[in-house]
């Protein structure tokens, strides 16, 4: 169920399906769509998050059946194996995987049927048949994920070492390559091997991997669920969930530990990390005490994000929480509440309002009604701010006129930059 | 409304979007009436016309937008909300708004049950929240095919509101070529915003249409030479306002700064109102500012004021380019941009003493063959790809020419570690005699001085196989039919 929403913070399926699929290594999407979608779903997706796209395929380099009216009225099947079997001639892809349009999708073209006739000839042709209009990009994400345990992930001896880290959506995510790179060092540092799935050059190899893991990290609060189930009944991979990216040294404590015990990690080793890690960030903080003014902030953020960033600035840096707007659709009920519980539990400071809203109308009226200096947001946040005159911080999808490659505002390194950038010299 | 016009680009005779070859057989096919309909059996992405019609129509700051379609179908809003609120940010305006654009975000229930409802919805949000002027409604492949009737409903809301309801019809898998959006924008203003009968003219007025991708410096400097016509410039549709848009019908004259943009409502503003217009070619690069410029002065009868400027500014600029000409003279050059664009760079390298040796451009008409004849003139034989983008022709076409400059998108051919530059700079000033010289200057840069692409050529990659490169580029292209 979708409701009308004034700027929408998020594309269709087809744009969390391409968000995935192109942070893969050598993995093709074949749209098999109208003539739009690749680039709609590009400049929608990484196009809004901080600007940097895939290097293998994007936007009007995605292969396209490109369906025009005469597929609209007499189907488009036949156009869609052209298509295959150009990529297949000159993409030098590891898979392929077809997506479908809205156009496809409301004829009713039999997209699985037609990639069955390729993997029977032993050719790695998959098809995604969720269509473009049946939800976001956070659906085409859980879409893509439920897809590779159905298609790709192997059954293979557990490997001890091996956790899968889930939850962080690529180019949706504006700083999701930074991010995924220092959970990664962190885990790595436990002595854990990570399928990031999308640094490190990780492809098809990694989903294949990710079925002989020992345990999903997600660091999501809602995010996977069916994924986390479906590897858990396929492959007996347990999952251990947090409420977002862990942001400075309270959460990534919480973060460690977490693993840590799901894994029967050595105590002591865990302790070190923490430790060594701690001395770093915090002798870093005592050279800049006093730099930032005291703040009164507001969040308009996706949930994970939200709940980092809250607790970051209030319990480790001492900043006073005012309200937070959850502004991705938050469907379940306990979801909501898991979220409400996540905000409200800080450890000093007084509970934030929370608010859940969609649309960008109500978020702004939202943000008007409240009293405070920093705002947490996204680029649709700068209007208000303006006209506010408070400082905006772009945190959140979209972010639409900064350039991100791998910065990160996660982990220990990840808050340093935070705090760099929440300097304000006005 | 006399003129009968679809607003679909490919139904205008002879235009071609699927053909590659040789310039020379190109022209003399074209000329022989012997090019034929073609398609690509495997292809890349499109531009589909809704991108376009939804740039053509997001800076009218004083209206909203309603998006009849799935939540994807407004990612382009991430481009054309940047270049609007940019535009703003350059015209000195400090409370920086981003466009009102609602989205009807149509599922999989609105896909069996119909999404009309959502549609009177969604207006009467825009309505209540931004009492607009005008409410544009930009409709979908989803809404189309699903048969949603916007003008019936747009009929039956509008006696409900003050602002005027809009429809433009841009559903995506209605044509190839992505400038039918711009003729869908048209069209909606031609039939929903007009006044029906022909108006006064007001001596002097003359609409000038200008897509998006034209900077604000380069709007003011072509309005500081119409200024010296004598005209009053009626800029449309960018920041521009409904009273804007029906002084439309007011003007003496009507002229476009893109090839493929407002040329076919010029031709109905013409036949249906008497304005007559000049239609010639984008002004960037000596030859084509001075063609573009002395169209519209001398559809004015003010043609010797024209020639009179030209000839001085020939007298400031072109002194300047000799020394630009001195380093870039015989390189060999490979452009691909859209319709205008192409043209445009073509005619800007001859300043230059440059060598064509591919073009790429988006479609092949009449128009284009007047351009492509001029330039066989000139260049003699190269390569012509026609198509929007297609990237794995073009990197093809581009290791195989092994050109010393590419002009367009840089993001495939930097990979080969070739000096790479752009003539499209929608944030800065690229037009008139002014602008050449800042592209002179930008190319003239970028091709002496290559290091980051030709560093990132030892480690970038492209997505195709090593066969591809030894393949004919242009061996997808069949005829319909074959």
């Amino acid at each position: 169920m979708s409701k009308i929403v004034e700027m929408p913070r998020a594309s269709c399926v087809l744009g969390g399906l391409n968000a995935v699929l192109t942070s893969l290594q050598n993995v093709s999407p074949i749209y098999h769509s109208g003539p739009g979608c690749c680039m709609q779903t590009t400049a929608g997706v990484s196009g809004q998050a901080g600007l940097r796209g895939s290097s293998f395929l994007a936007s009007v380099s995605l292969p396209c059946s490109n369906m025009l009216e005469r597929e609209v009225v007499f189907g488009g099947e036949q156009k869609l194996r052209d298509e295959i079997d150009g990529s297949l001639e000159i993409i030098d892809a590891d898979a392929y995987f077809v997506l479908t349009g809205c156009t496809a999708g409301i004829i009713g073209d039999d997209v699985a049927a037609v990639t069955a006739e390729y993997r029977n000839k032993g050719l790695p042709v998959y098809p995604i048949e969720t269509p473009g209009f049946a939800g976001d990009t956070l659906l085409g994400y859980e879409t893509a994920f439920d897809s590779f345990i159905e298609y790709i992930a192997e059954s293979q001896p557990r490997q001890a070492n091996l956790v899968n880290l889930l939850g962080v959506v690529p180019q949706h995510d504006p700083y999701w390559f930074g991010t995924l790179e220092e959970l990664t060092r962190i885990l790595n540092k436990l002595g854990l091997e990570v399928n990031s799935f999308f640094t490190q050059r990780q492809g098809i190899e990694t989903v294949k991997r990710s079925g002989s893991a020992a345990l999903n990290i997600i660091v999501s609060p809602w995010l996977l669920k069916g994924a986390a189930s479906k590897y858990e009944e396929k492959f007996g991979i347990p999952s251990i969930r947090f409420n977002g990216v862990p942001y400075g040294a309270t959460q990534t404590a919480e973060f460690i530990r977490g693993v840590g015990e799901a894994l029967d990690l050595d105590k002591t080793l865990v302790e070190s990390v923490i430790e060594e890690e701690n001395i770093y960030v915090y002798g870093l903080f005592e050279t800049i005490i006093g730099a930032l003014s005291w703040k009164k902030f507001v969040v308009a953020a996706d949930a994970a994000t939200a709940i980092s960033i809250t607790r970051f600035l209030a319990d480790d840096f001492s900043f006073t929480p005012v309200a937070v707007i959850i502004t991705e659709p938050i469907w379940s009920s306990s979801d909501k509440d898991r979220i409400t519980k996540a905000l409200s539990s800080l450890e000093y400071a007084k509970p934030p309002i929370i608010s859940f809203l969609v649309d960008h109308y109500d978020i702004r009226q939202e943000i008007k009604k409240h009293d405070f200096t920093l705002l947490i947001g996204s680029s649709l946040e700068d209007e208000v701010a303006r006209e506010l005159g408070v400082q905006l911080n772009r945190l959140a999808f979209p972010i639409s006129d900064q350039l991100i490659i791998n910065r990160t505002y996660a982990g220990y390194r990840g808050c340093l930059t935070l705090v760099e950038d929440l300097y304000n010299n006005l | 409304m006399p003129r009968d016009y679809s607003g679909i680009r490919e139904s205008r005779p002879n235009t071609f979007t699927d053909l590659g070859g040789q310039s020379e057989e190109i022209t003399e096919g074209f000329n022989k009436v012997c090019l034929k309909a073609a398609d690509r059996t495997f292809s890349q992405g499109l531009q589909c016309q809704q991108i376009n019609s939804i740039s053509a129509l997001l800076s009218l700051g004083s209206s909203a937008f309603v998006v009849h379609s799935p939540q994807g179908c407004a990612g382009c809003l991430s481009m054309f909300s940047d270049m609007y609120r940019v535009g703003q940010a350059h015209r000195g305006v400090s409370l920086i708004k981003s466009p009102r654009v609602i989205v009807t975000n149509l599922d999989t229930n609105d896909v069996i049950h119909g999404g009309e409802g959502k549609l009177v919805e969604a207006i009467k949000l825009a309505s209540d929240r931004y009492n607009p002027e005008i409410i544009f409604v930009f409709t979908s492949c989803a809404s189309g095919i699903i048969g949603d009737d916007v003008d019936a409903i747009v009929l039956e809301q509008q006696a409900k509101y003050d602002s005027i309801l809009v429809p433009v019809h841009c559903d995506g898998f209605k044509s190839k070529i992505c400038a039918s959006g711009f003729d869908a924008a048209f069209i909606a203003i031609q039939n929903y915003l007009l006044p029906k009968e022909p108006q006064v003219k007001q001596k002097g007025l003359v609409n000038l249409f200008a897509p998006v991708s034209i900077s604000y410096k380069d709007q003011l400097e072509i309005e500081r030479m119409l200024g010296l016509l004598g005209v009053e410039v009626n800029y449309i549709p960018f920041y521009s306002s409904l009273s804007k848009i029906r002084r439309i019908t007011s003007a003496e004259a009507s002229t476009s700064i893109c090839k493929v943009f407002a040329d076919e409502f010029m031709k109905t503003l013409d036949e249906d109102y008497g304005i007559p217009f000049a239609h010639t070619v984008m002004p960037i690069g000596v030859r084509n500012t001075d063609k573009w410029f002395l169209g519209i002065a001398e559809l004015l009868g003010k043609g010797d004021l024209a020639r009179e400027y030209i000839e001085k500014e020939r007298a400031r600029v072109l002194p300047q380019l000799a020394s630009i000409r001195e380093r870039l003279q015989g390189k060999r050059v490979f452009i691909c941009g859209g319709t205008g664009r192409s043209f445009a760079a073509a005619a800007l390298i001859d300043d230059f003493g440059m060598e064509l040796v591919g073009l790429e451009t988006p479609t092949y008409d009449l128009d284009a063959q007047i351009d492509v004849e001029y330039l066989n003139g000139i260049h003699g034989d190269y390569v012509i790809d026609v198509a929007n983008m297609q990237p794995f022709e073009q990197v093809n076409l581009v290791n195989r020419l092994k050109p010393d400059v590419f002009i367009g998108v840089p993001s495939w051919s930097a990979r080969f570690g070739i000096p790479t530059t752009h003539v499209l700079d929608p944030k800065r000033a690229t037009m008139g005699y002014d602008g050449i010289l800042f592209l002179g200057n930008k190319i003239a840069e970028q091709v002496s001085n290559p290091g980051f692409n030709k560093k990132l050529s030892q480690y970038a990659r492209l997505p195709y196989k090593k066969s591809w490169y030894e393949q004919d580029a242009f061996q997808f292209i069949k005829g319909v039919g074959e």
